[in-house]
């Protein structure tokens, strides 16, 4: 088994045991509408470095892969959803896949150095951020925001 | 098209099933009388209906909205505050629905075709007005005077804040009569130390206070409440907020004496020209097309203000006066000023407050003159900067998603609300070409703001500015350009009462002038525009009205 195996492997295990009862409505069942496997595959590791796992879960396990995946077939442009393509294509032809994490962070911090919004990475990485902070994982582990409250503290200490 | 012609008699038609035709079916099925309600949408329950307690990760599109099929059939609703992924089914669909206006003067309608209208989806902010309102236009001689004052509505206000529930603080300001109120909902740490910085500079001039909220802070008629989940736009399952689905149509549903018929558009009032009275509507049943007449003693219009004066102009009634569908107003509204507030980073919110503080209006107060007639309100609030104010922020990483899971320092934000003088040539008129889906001809607005709100809507930022500097906030930025006309879904004033029956649409209690069993109390009666958010005083004014129709029935004057 590779290294690109392994990753993959430990990032479909850290979902099943977080994520597995409650996979995103979209993607229930569903296959995969627009990604190859291995442009998810890109799209999986990619969001990992943005959103790492740390102390809570990161963006793979979030499965904002899949969020991606239903925003590219119902939300963007034919347009946008090639140049967000085209840039997964740009960062499969730096060998992504086969780089350490450290290096694939490097290779996402020069597109993050230069990116503005409507650059395909400004485009993945919003995607990545918004997926992620509104998943139920980061919703309730992350932001502590669910289960709801069902009060109000406007002096509550923080951290929480 | 087949005609149904089903005739069925009532004692009162009531059209539209809002905020106050709600109060309309409640006050007249609790006087005695067996009342029809149309409503033009579907009907709306609760406990199926509402939607407030989704979490983002169960949205299709986490919350920022299915982007192809709002800009292709919700092109106008999306621009309100309140429209987002789930609560856009509370609003219409502009291709069915469409208007016109010119090029160069855009109008923003919003309108909900539901049981419940918009008050499903309403800002719930409830203000009583003063004799400093009520008075404006004698004082000023512009457009008509009011026929009624402050002591004709406080009654019906005490009579409405009671039922509806309304939770705020007295202050014992002559611009802002105080209520019936439960307790306040609570300001966060920063709300309270920029409250006590603005007293300190401002004593009672500039008063930022609790905002009043139709949200219950104490059960109320077997209503909940508020348990501060946050999206009332999306509905209320515990019925915390007032609506007409939460409170008025079940209470008139209790008498027996309630016909709620939904789908039901009201294509014209029936009349007898004879005797000058409204004899029932024309209806189109909004799946089938079918035409269906009804018949009644009386007729309330509370279909929202340019509905009515779409109706009436096509039934061509009720206008001896040429003022159907002018003097049309909105609040002018300023998007922001905001500012840092330093300190309380080991301090923060647990739960969503559903409406903000308000600062009610200091300019052309007792002694004070300000360069413009009239003055504004603000609506205000602080928070802490979090996750989605930093989503362009540089990085990727660990850091990153430490420094965006962190929240940020505390910003206050002031929004201005100005008034907005009534003026003839803000009117609309029947479109001569257009038609809605189901025939009927769609409004031609033509509004624009005038001088007076643009003066408001710049003193407004001085004036935040100088609240946040009182607070000692940095960073201070703001918002500059108004809003379009139509954005706070104020829109009011298009069949306006009056003393005069040469210069007014309606009487002191809301009657046309010319048609002696025919009431409209939705926003079209406005006579001026008030710096309040206006349904409370459109649910007194309706409480009033229907007072006053009853006793007309019972003495057999109509």
């Amino acid at each position: 088994m590779d290294r690109r195996d392994t990753l993959r492997t430990m990032i479909s295990a850290v979902g099943l045991l977080t994520l597995g009862r409650h996979v995103h409505a979209l993607a229930r069942g569903a296959a995969l509408r627009i990604l190859s496997a291995r442009q998810d595959t890109i799209v999986v590791a990619a969001s990992e470095r943005i959103i790492p796992a740390t102390e809570t879960p990161g963006a793979a396990a979030a499965q904002v892969n899949l969020f991606v995946d239903a925003m590219l077939a119902e939300w963007y442009t034919p347009e946008q959803r090639q140049r967000l393509l085209a840039g997964l294509a740009e960062l499969d032809a730096q060998q992504f896949l086969d780089r350490t994490p450290t290096e694939q962070t490097a290779i996402l911090d020069r597109f993050d150095a230069e990116a503005t919004p409507e650059h395909w990475f400004g485009m993945l990485k919003y995607l990545t951020v918004w997926g992620y902070y509104t998943s139920e994982v980061a919703q309730t582990r992350e932001l502590g925001l669910w289960p709801l409250p069902w009060r109000y503290d406007g002096n509550a200490p923080y951290p929480h | 098209m087949a005609m149904h012609r089903i005739r069925i008699d009532f004692d009162a038609i009531v059209v539209g099933s809002g905020i106050t035709g709600g109060w309309a079916a409640k006050e007249l099925t609790q006087r005695g009388l067996h009342t029809l309600v149309l409503e033009a949408g579907r009907p709306i329950d609760p406990e199926r209906d509402a939607v407030e307690h989704v979490p983002p990760w169960d949205m299709p599109f986490r919350g920022l909205g299915d982007r192809a099929a709002i800009e292709s059939r919700q092109p106008v609703q999306r621009h309100s505050l309140s429209f987002d992924e789930l609560s856009r089914r509370f609003w219409t669909d502009d291709v069915d629905n469409p208007y016109t206006t010119p090029v160069d003067k855009p109008f923003h309608w919003f309108r909900a075709r539901q049981v419940g209208g918009k008050s499903i989806i309403w800002g719930r902010h409830v203000y009583r007005w003063s004799d400093l309102d009520f008075e404006a236009n004698l004082r000023d001689g512009i457009a008509v005077d009011w026929p009624i004052r402050y002591a004709d509505l406080s009654p019906w206000y005490d009579y409405v804040e009671r039922f509806i529930g309304v939770s705020g603080r007295a202050e014992g300001l002559a611009q802002l009569p105080d209520g019936q109120f439960q307790p306040p909902m609570a300001m966060n740490c920063v709300e309270e130390y920029v409250r006590d910085r603005v007293q300190e500079r401002f004593g009672r001039e500039r008063v930022l206070t609790s905002g009043r909220l139709a949200n219950l802070t104490e059960p109320l008629n077997g209503r909940a409440a508020c348990h501060y989940c946050g999206p009332c736009q999306r509905g209320c399952v515990t019925r915390s907020y007032f609506s007409s689905v939460n409170a008025t149509l079940p209470a008139a549903a209790k008498t027996g004496r309630l016909t709620l018929r939904p789908y039901s558009i009201v294509e014209r009032l029936q009349h007898d020209d004879a005797n000058g009275r409204v004899t029932g509507v024309r209806v189109v049943d909004a799946r089938t097309k079918a035409v269906i007449e009804y018949r009644a003693r009386v007729v309330f219009l509370c279909a929202s203000a340019l509905e009515t004066a779409r109706l009436l102009m096509h039934s061509k009634i009720a206008n001896s006066s040429g003022q159907v569908g002018r003097n049309i107003m909105d609040h002018i509204k300023h998007t922001g000023v905001t500012g840092e507030i330093a300190g309380w980073t080991d301090r923060h919110v647990i739960g969503v407050r559903p409406g903000a503080l308000f600062v009610p209006r200091f300019r052309n107060v007792g002694a004070t003159r300000a360069p413009f007639l009239r003055g504004y309100s603000f609506l205000s609030a602080a928070r802490r900067s979090e996750w989605s104010d930093r989503i362009f922020e540089r990085g990727v990483g660990t850091d990153f998603k430490r420094r965006l899971s962190t929240l940020g320092p505390w910003t206050m934000s002031f929004r201005g609300y100005g008034e907005c003088l009534p003026r003839q040539e803000n009117r609309c008129t029947l479109d001569p070409v257009r038609v809605d889906a189901w025939g009927i001809p769609v409004l031609h607005i033509e509004a624009e703001w005038s001088s007076n709100e643009h003066a408001l809507h710049r003193d407004m930022a001085a004036t935040a500015a100088e609240l946040l500097e009182a607070a000692g906030a940095t960073n201070i930025h703001q918002q500059t350009t108004p809003s379009i006309m139509g954005d706070a879904n104020h829109e009011m004033g298009s069949a306006r009462m009056g003393r005069d029956p040469k210069t007014s649409v309606l009487d002191a209690f809301n009657r046309a002038h010319d048609v002696p069993n025919l009431y409209v109390t939705d926003g079209a009666c406005m006579t001026s525009s008030g710096w309040q958010n206006p349904s409370l005083t459109y649910m007194a004014l309706t409480a009033r009205a229907c007072d006053h129709a009853a006793g007309a029935m019972k003495r057999d004057e109509i």
